[in-house]
């Protein structure tokens, strides 16, 4: 196992150096002045070229690049262009919200979605299954953002249990907490609706498998037959598939963040491209690189530890 | 349903140990699991090749809340200062990602404007909430100018006593002197250390002892061009010289040092800055506890923060609906004020057709005011205006009687219009391609005015782009009209800007905002700009206005207010008529009763 991530560790490298590429032209060829967007048009002409200048937009393309992986390879995300900061401070600051969100918003997909995914299967074709799938096809189809929205309205402004700003300090876990739900719910409910049709389908294809059958002809209780037997293959899938729910939810909290104006990865790349901040913008791609890629390895690495069978070779 | 066959075969592969991690991660996706932005993008683009977690940067600790230096004065609270502990922090959502520079000197975008305000000074200040009218601010009073035997100008100053600079980092509180008002206008006048260095120039700053300052003036301006140099705009705030030497010009970007009612606390990037109260501000303690600004571009979240009491005040949207949508909330107000951007067209007179004044003017015939406002909804967003030169928000400006009594007030006639094209052997109508903005309030103008040209058959195709992108096309001269939406401080930087040869764009020798490439009224502003008569300079601005519309190089749209939302229980402490700083201003007498 340890010879197995050492190899994809490896092999993360040449990916990861087309990514950095990918991520650095993007940047740049998107259109837009980053000093006339900085700046507004109450600007002044003069103050657009001084902060033109101060952002060392004249050097040539390549010079940006080789400095960029230099930097990087340094672990030197750089400085926001807009504030003179150093980026990774502003990364580190938010990212343990980023973090907090999605495994909040995983959590209340488990929560709601297994629950509903296993009732639906076990009563395949009944009322609740069809209520269930209605109610998880209606989640698919509404962006998280736009939930975002609905729940602000309806918990913030008009019952006022919960803040319409999704975040308060680490200091304040109460209030923190409490300004969690909000945004949790708002990416969660939607990535339940996707688990409880995960969920549905892995137990449907189980509940027909032999081995069940063969519970069931020793007479077992249908509940051990469920919990005991069906249900322990079934969350084998699911539990390989918390990765990937991970890694769409990072990418979803990009606008919940915006939405709730909330700290966070999402706050930051939304903030960054209205500016143009070319290193703030690549240095956060970066860092979602990074994390997806790491995301997928432990995916990987647990996928073995739940599954036996899995032989890492 | 054979997909859902498909599924349940894939997932029997899956729970047998058959499937492969890639296949996992395809289908999922293919579920639409990864429908949501980044994440999922660049998992595929990197799937099975992870990389160790971000590490190996050992980020510096985070900068400690500034600001919590020991004040050496005690100020003089006003009469009715409720005791600190009563106090309430105001919450403001700005339409902002984020602070661009709080160094007052570089200050252009709304959001540093309205930070930069609260937290410095100036000699003296537009009176808050009322940009037409100057006040003493460090200065004990508005000096008279004198004139020196060789023909120069001085304006002397005499600071106000005990007025303290807020604690820093790396500077204890102390006691504002000359010293540090002649090296922040110095500061000012140095094109690598500030943006508005142009406004300094002919001007020498000097100490004449601690609590006075000098400035001579060659050559001569009149006081409506000299006062807002020493204001609380652009390069006229007053910075430490302590500080500053201490800090370094890069540092006061993100921690300002200043003498304003509110100091600075803190800075978490793209998300809030937050001021607190300066107990020892020379006009009394505030009567807020402190100013947190929230960044929160998204005008739907700024509402419903507004709706929820989370925010007091906000950034509004710039439309007559959502202001009226606003007030309709019982326990909210939406405040609209100057000063206003004006929408002008700008018409390029050395480009053909256009270089045939009948061309240009059919073009204004076809014009309708009415049209145009409402893009924005109309009043009191939107209100008319009748010269590039807003006469609403300073001197210079033509007024509709005066446009009219010129006769260069215009008006839609679409007769006229197609008579003055068929004069100039156009009668069957012309193309043009004109660049605009995404940016609502641009690209809605040029809808507007595409329709209306359609209408005397002047066919007009738009290409929208992204709105630094347009900027940049037409400083490069791509647009035969241009419309541009800008505020600018007084009669002279508009004109000169927009209208004085030297400002031509890409051809001329300091290449600015004149895309009409007008060069008929030099004489005029240069005349204006040394005149120190103020009534005989205004007149010669309106001169110059009614030129530029007597030639139809210049037209002008509408102005646009500034639009923000508050609870009503935010008392300003003043009426908000106008403001340079783009908000309403939050001062010592700033008030939240929750």
């Amino acid at each position: 196992m340890v010879r197995y991530t050492v190899r994809r560790l490896l092999l993360a490298i040449p990916t990861l150096l087309a990514v950095l590429t990918i991520i650095f032209v993007i940047v740049r060829v998107a259109p837009g002045d980053p000093a006339t967007a900085a700046l507004g048009d109450y600007a002044s002409e003069e103050a657009v070229q001084a902060l033109r200048q101060r952002m060392g937009l004249d050097r040539p393309l390549w010079v940006q690049y080789v400095r960029f992986l230099a930097d990087l390879a340094r672990g030197d995300l750089g400085r926001s262009l807009i504030t003179g900061q150093p980026v990774i401070d502003q990364i580190r600051h938010v990212l343990p919200y980023t973090l907090e969100l999605t495994a909040a918003a995983i959590l209340v997909g488990l929560v709601i979605g297994v629950p509903i995914g296993i009732v639906t299967a076990v009563r395949r074709n009944t009322a609740v299954d069809y209520v269930g799938r209605v109610v998880s096809l209606a989640g698919l189809s509404v962006p998280a953002f736009y939930l975002g929205i609905l729940l602000i309205y309806f918990f913030a402004v008009r019952l006022r249990l919960f803040p319409a700003l999704g975040a308060a300090e680490f200091s304040k876990p109460g209030a923190h907490l409490h300004a969690l739900v909000l945004p949790a719910l708002s990416l969660g409910l939607i990535e339940a609706a996707y688990v409880t049709r995960m969920t549905r389908s892995v137990v449907l294809s189980v509940l027909n498998e032999d081995y069940v059958r063969t519970a069931r002809a020793k007479g077992l209780p249908e509940r051990v037959v469920l919990f005991g037997h069906a249900l322990r293959s079934a969350m084998i899938p699911l539990v390989s598939l918390i990765g990937l729910f991970a890694i769409s939810l990072i990418g979803g909290s990009v606008l919940t963040e915006e939405v709730f104006a909330r700290p966070g990865l999402g706050k930051l790349m939304i903030g960054a491209m209205k500016q143009k901040d070319y290193t703030m913008l690549q240095s956060i791609m970066v860092v979602y690189a990074f994390i997806i890629v790491l995301i997928n390895l432990v995916t990987d690495l647990l996928y073995g530890v739940v599954d036996p069978r899995v032989r890492y070779e | 349903m054979k997909n859902e066959r498909a599924f349940e075969g894939w997932l029997r592969t899956l729970i047998e140990g058959r499937s492969t991690r890639r296949d996992v991660l395809r289908r999922g996706l293919l579920l639409g699991m990864g429908a949501s932005a980044v994440g999922p993008l660049l998992a595929a683009c990197q799937r099975e090749e992870p990389a160790p977690a971000p590490g190996g940067a050992t980020p510096p600790p985070e900068s400690p809340a500034p600001g919590a230096g020991t004040p050496t004065m005690t100020g003089t609270p006003e009469a009715g200062t409720p005791p600190p502990a009563e106090r309430q922090v105001l919450n403001y959502g700005a339409n902002a990602a984020d602070i661009t520079t709080l160094d007052p000197h570089f200050a252009a975008a709304t959001q540093d404007r309205n930070i930069v305000d609260m937290v410095f000074n100036a000699l003296i200040r537009y009176k808050p909430g009322d940009s037409s009218e100057f006040e003493p601010d460090l200065a004990e009073e508005i000096p008279e100018p004198e004139e020196t035997a060789d023909g120069k100008q001085v304006w002397t100053f005499t600071l106000r006593r005990g007025v303290m600079w807020h604690a820093g980092p790396q500077n204890e509180s102390y006691e504002l002197t000359a010293d540090d008002v002649v090296y922040s206008l110095q500061k000012s006048a140095n094109k690598d250390r500030s943006a508005y260095s142009a406004d300094y120039a002919g001007m020498t700053f000097e100490k004449v002892d601690d609590y006075t300052v000098r400035i001579t003036v060659d050559p001569p301006l009149s006081p409506t061009l000299f006062l807002p140099k020493v204001a609380n705009y652009n390069g006229g705030f007053i910075v430490s010289q302590r500080a500053v030497e201490a800090m370094g010009d890069e540092a006061i970007k993100t921690h300002p040092i200043g003498t304003g009612p509110f100091r600075f606390k803190s800075y978490a990037s793209k998300d809030r800055v937050e001021l607190q109260a300066n107990d020892d501000y020379f006009r009394g303690s505030p009567r807020l506890a402190g100013v947190q600004v929230r960044f929160m571009s998204d005008p739907t979240s700024r509402e419903l923060a507004l709706k929820s009491g989370e925010m007091d005040v906000v950034g509004g949207v710039a439309d007559s609906t959502w202001v009226q949508k606003i007030n309709e909330e019982p326990n909210l107000q939406a405040d609209v004020f100057g000063v206003g951007e004006v929408a002008f067209l700008n018409l390029n007179m050395a480009r053909e057709p256009l270089n045939d004044i009948r061309v240009r003017q059919a073009i204004l015939y076809a014009i309708d005011r009415e049209a145009h406002l409402a893009v924005f909804g109309g009043p009191p967003v939107a209100e008319s205006v009748f010269s590039v030169v807003p006469a609403q928000f300073m001197p210079g400006g033509l007024t509709q009687e005066e446009a009219e009594q010129a006769g260069v007030a215009y008006g839609r006639d679409l007769d006229r219009a197609r008579q003055l094209l068929a004069e100039a052997g156009l009668g069957d109508g012309f193309s043009l391609t004109l660049v605009t903005s995404e940016m609502d309030a641009y690209r809605k103008n040029y809808e507007v005015l595409q329709e209306e040209l359609r209408e005397i058959g002047i066919t007009v195709e738009l290409d929208v782009v992204d709105h630094s992108t347009m900027h940049r096309l037409i400083r490069e001269d791509v647009n035969p009209i241009v419309i541009y939406i800008a505020f600018r401080p007084n009669a002279d930087v508009y004109l000169t800007q927009f209208f004085h040869s030297d400002s031509i764009v890409v051809t001329g020798p300091r290449p600015n905002t004149n895309f009409s490439h007008y060069n008929q009224i030099d004489d005029l502003i240069e005349q204006a700009r040394v005149e120190t008569d103020p009534e005989r300079q205004e007149e010669l601005w309106k001169q110059a206005n009614i030129k530029i519309l007597q030639d139809a190089v210049g037209f002008p749209l509408h102005y646009i207010n500034q639009v923000y939302g508050r609870s009503k229980a935010v008392d300003y402490g003043h009426e908000v008529k106008s403001s340079l700083a783009l908000y309403p201003g939050f001062t010592e007498q700033t008030t939240v009763q929750r």
